[in-house]
């Protein structure tokens, strides 16, 4: 699949992302402030959990989710047999990955009565983060996503149509929402062009770096703090020697304490031939990505991973994080990079056999076809394959 | 709420969200009328306006066109508006880094005049003839919200210590409104996008929200308790004074099934389904009534509508006062048709509104909380049984503890290890929930100064939380808040050394 065409980036009426920035911290502490004056106040405690998701996704505050294990350890104590509350537990295990703890919590819920649709979609994010029912998934999000006044739901299925490999459709899912977006919030404008960038620089066959790099700065355009976005933008620059807008995309994010920041700084130094700056982000990387996963294991895992495998340097640890990624969600992504970590690991048996379960269990969607594992069996090779860079 | 956070999309942006919209005679000169609006329920300290949003209050003459069961308000065509619009953040000239942007702002008035404004600047500005005064602005929540209207069970207010965005508009009601024509108008305030010049891509929606009377999306038209769907996102793009005939009837049919429910509430039916009808029909044209000609009280809201329903002329300005309890006026009238008065569990807003420009109460101070917690590998009674008596000596940082009186009510005075003497009180103990409640009496320099300390289980361990939260008062927030994170991280380090 290819694109040639130049993106439609003309820019939709939006909040400045600087207001919406302090719009959102404004109103997260004043959402703390009436929950912990009053926990059992009907919207508080869900309004907390979407300004700390969304906290912690734009703002690359981390320590978002340790507030949002905070709220669902104090509402439970609040109100330990209500459905708001098991909900909110499930939302917020699924938020740091702890999926089998989120499904327990969620069915709770349902139990205690949680209304249907929020437990449905609840349900549903956790089957498409762990690969479950893939098919019955994306019929409830197509379905969802149809229906009038549910633009929100349109996030989700292009990006559920991209790992299945259906890019197309899912290129289209994203710009019609762009099309048709309701609201003058910058955060989901500029998530979907995140996604965008994420799906042509990544996700596709043959990536487009050109592309991906204009919805990034689109991204960034709508939301100058977007991290996430930084730091993708700042890998394309890197890749093609433009080190100085690197370097200028990182330096204002470093603040956020978000370890991918420092791990792009130190790749920035070691190709300027600057050891000491380099080694100084990397120590700063290596305890980021430590003390994120010894809190949140199965949330940062895929992504000290990725570390560990490239400029953090060592296999057995990343294999250790892989496994653990794994048997939290066995997903094509989770496969390919778990078999990655083997080989570097020289764990060569571990690696086939993961190939092999993953084949078993995914060779029928489209996103196979174009995986490393898929060529890994067409050529019936056993040449370790390089490591293919996997974004989760 | 009156109408706030009242759609599934006012969610994504709250600085769109419309909460309140008054109506009434200056009190400080009654040749004056005021029109304001609300924006951003639960607004933060550092809230500012949207730069993307058109924010709009607007006025028609209207007159009665039915009495009783006929009862009907008709709006006329001529629009008098005031558009409000927000400029992206500076910084302020001179000003060090970190320092708080600053904001500015553009009222457009009736006739195009243009007037500019900086935003928080209690003073407002005024066009040069004196006729218009405008202001933008943080300010105290002045709607009281004391119910769990679900329930019909007064509560506290629900909205204590919120702020809110407000833009008003006061201005010479003679010279404006011309009342010799018809004193009598329907206001609404709406928020809209910012039209992009030459953009081939857009919004599809031409109204984020709009808001006439208090209460009709959250209480009239989403009524938990009357079945169907959530209409309320299909009510905020209404163009309002014209509600879409094809949408008309649906809107009726839930008012008037709302209207039924409420009125069966206290199980006695004060509504006869001819009354119902024409109530519904007045809530359906949904705007802000006030007689510019009559005087507005804090009682007087919703008295034109009930008395034209009552088939009699009016008698008050109506209106809506930033001091109106229009809750309890209009649960009141839609459960028992004011045949006994409804009190919720509160009687006042957060502050009482101003008598004077700019009308809404100060912002409220910002409740500061300080939390911290420790996970610790010993069992929870075994923590408890360390630090759970209030004069217990296990913090590091204190030299001293003397207990005066006992249970709740009991006052520990601490000495701390640098010579700092802190007075708190035990408010509440319970040693089965491993938990205690104290507040500040002296030392701290902060008012209502309250603090829980609690034990839970945690797997096969424990985990200690320690809450303190605090209003400042006296002193810089920041000093408060290192001095009272320094206790718990000290203190609770000092756990984590000996249970492990």
């Amino acid at each position: 699949m290819t694109q040639e065409a130049e993106p439609e980036v003309e820019r939709i009426t939006a909040t400045a992302g600087d207001i919406a920035a302090i719009n959102l911290e404004s109103a997260r502490q004043r959402s703390w402030n009436r929950f912990w004056r009053t926990p059992e106040l009907p919207g508080v405690a869900e309004l907390i959990v979407e300004q700390e998701q969304m906290t912690a996704q734009f703002i690359g505050d981390l320590a978002a989710f340790d507030r949002l294990e905070t709220l669902a350890n104090e509402l439970i104590r609040a109100e330990p047999l209500s459905a708001r509350a098991a909900l909110i537990a499930a939302q917020v295990a699924c938020s740091t990955h702890r999926f089998a703890q989120a499904r327990e919590s969620l069915v709770q819920a349902v139990a205690c009565g949680a209304p249907a649709d929020a437990a449905e979609r609840l349900l549903l994010t956790l089957d498409q983060a762990t690969g479950e029912k893939l098919n019955a998934v994306l019929a409830t999000r197509r379905a969802r996503a149809a229906r009038p006044d549910r633009w929100d739901e349109r996030l989700p299925l292009g990006a559920l149509l991209a790992d299945l490999g259906h890019f197309d459709e899912a290129d289209r899912t994203y710009s019609q929402a762009l099309r048709d977006y309701p609201d003058v919030s910058p955060f989901p404008l500029a998530s979907l062009c995140f996604q965008l960038g994420v799906l042509w620089g990544e996700v596709v066959a043959q990536p487009q770096a050109e592309l991906a790099a204009r919805w990034y700065r689109t991204a960034i355009d709508y939301l100058p703090c977007y991290v996430k976005a930084r730091v993708h933008l700042a890998e394309i620059y890197l890749d093609q020697g433009r080190t100085d807008d690197a370097r200028g995309l990182l330096v204002p994010a470093l603040q956020s304490g978000d370890p991918e920041v420092s791990w792009r700084l130190a790749d920035i130094a070691a190709s300027a031939g600057d050891a000491d700056e380099a080694a100084l982000h990397l120590a700063l990387a290596r305890t980021g990505f430590e003390a994120l996963v010894a809190k949140h294991p199965r949330a940062f895992a895929d992504h000290a991973v990725e570390f560990y495998l490239s400029s953090g340097s060592e296999p057995a640890r990343a294999l250790e994080l892989a496994r653990l990624n794994l048997s939290n969600r066995p997903t094509l992504r989770a496969y390919e990079q778990a078999r990655c970590a083997a080989l570097a690991a020289g764990e060569a048996d571990t690696a086939a056999n993961w190939s092999a379960d993953a084949c078993e269990r995914w060779s029928g969607i489209a996103a196979f076809r174009g995986s490393p594992l898929a060529q890994h069996f067409a050529a019936a090779d056993p040449t370790p394959l390089e490591h293919t860079h996997v974004r989760t | 709420m009156s109408d706030h956070i009242d759609g599934p999309r006012s969610i994504g942006d709250p600085s769109i969200d419309l909460t309140d919209l008054f109506a009434f005679i200056s009190p400080d000169n009654p040749a004056r009328t005021v029109f304001a609006a609300d924006v951003f329920p639960s607004a933060g300290s550092s809230a500012v306006f949207s730069d993307a949003v058109n924010h709009a209050i607007v006025a028609r003459r209207v007159t009665v066109a039915g009495l009783g069961d006929a009862a009907k308000f008709q709006a006329g065509a001529q629009e008098i508006r005031f558009d409000f619009r927000f400029d992206r953040l500076e910084a302020q000239p001179g000003s060090k880094a970190g320092a708080r942007p600053v904001q500015h702002g553009t009222c457009t008035l009736p006739g195009g005049q243009t007037l500019r404004f900086v935003v928080n600047d209690e003073r407002g500005a005024a066009t040069p003839d004196g006729v218009f005064r405008v202001f933008a602005g943080l300010r105290s929540d002045p709607f009281l919200l004391a119910w769990l209207v679900g329930e019909l069970k007064p509560f506290q207010n629900l909205l204590e210590h919120d702020n809110v965005l407000c833009f008003l508009v006061e201005f010479d009601t003679q010279r404006v409104l011309n009342p010799g024509q018809g004193s009598l108008f329907g206001v609404i305030a709406e928020t809209t996008p910012v039209p992009k010049a030459g953009s081939l891509v857009g919004h599809q929606v031409t109204r984020f929200d709009w808001v006439g009377r208090t209460e009709q999306t959250n209480v009239r038209l989403n009524n938990a308790r009357v079945k169907g769907d959530d209409l309320r996102d299909l009510w905020n793009q209404q163009t309002p004074f014209a509600i879409a005939p094809e949408f008309a009837p649906i809107f009726r049919k839930r008012l008037v099934d709302s209207l039924h429910e409420y009125d069966l509430r206290d199980g006695k039916e004060d509504w006869s389904a001819g009354q119902l009808a024409a109530s519904a029909n007045v809530f359906l044209d949904d705007f802000l009534l006030i007689d510019v000609a009559r005087p507005t009280t804090d009682t007087s809201y919703l008295e034109i509508e009930k008395s034209t329903l009552n088939g009699r002329p009016h008698q008050s300005g109506g209106g809506r006062t930033v001091n109106t309890r229009d809750i309890d006026i209009l649960l009141t009238w839609i459960v028992n048709r004011d045949r006994e008065p409804l009190q919720g569990g509160a009687t006042r807003a957060t502050k009482l509104g101003l008598n004077t420009f700019p009308y809404l109460a100060p912002p409220n101070t910002e409740l500061q909380t300080v939390a911290e917690s420790v996970a610790l590998n010993a069992p929870a009674d075994k923590v408890w049984a360390l630090i759970g008596p209030f004069g217990a000596m296990w913090h590091p940082l204190i030299a001293e503890i003397r207990l005066t009186g006992a249970g709740a009510g009991q006052l520990r005075t601490v000495e701390s290890i640098d010579g700092k003497r802190i007075i708190e009180r035990l408010d509440a103990a319970d040693h089965a929930r491993r938990q205690y409640r104290y507040s500040g009496v002296s030392g701290m320099g902060a008012s209502n100064y309250t603090g829980t300390l609690e034990v839970a289980p945690n797997g096969e361990g424990s985990s200690v939380t320690w809450r303190v939260q605090y209003l400042s008062d006296g002193q810089p927030t920041i000093i408060i808040r290192t001095i009272v994170a320094t206790l718990q991280k000290v203190g609770l380090e000092s756990l984590k050394k000996r249970f492990g």
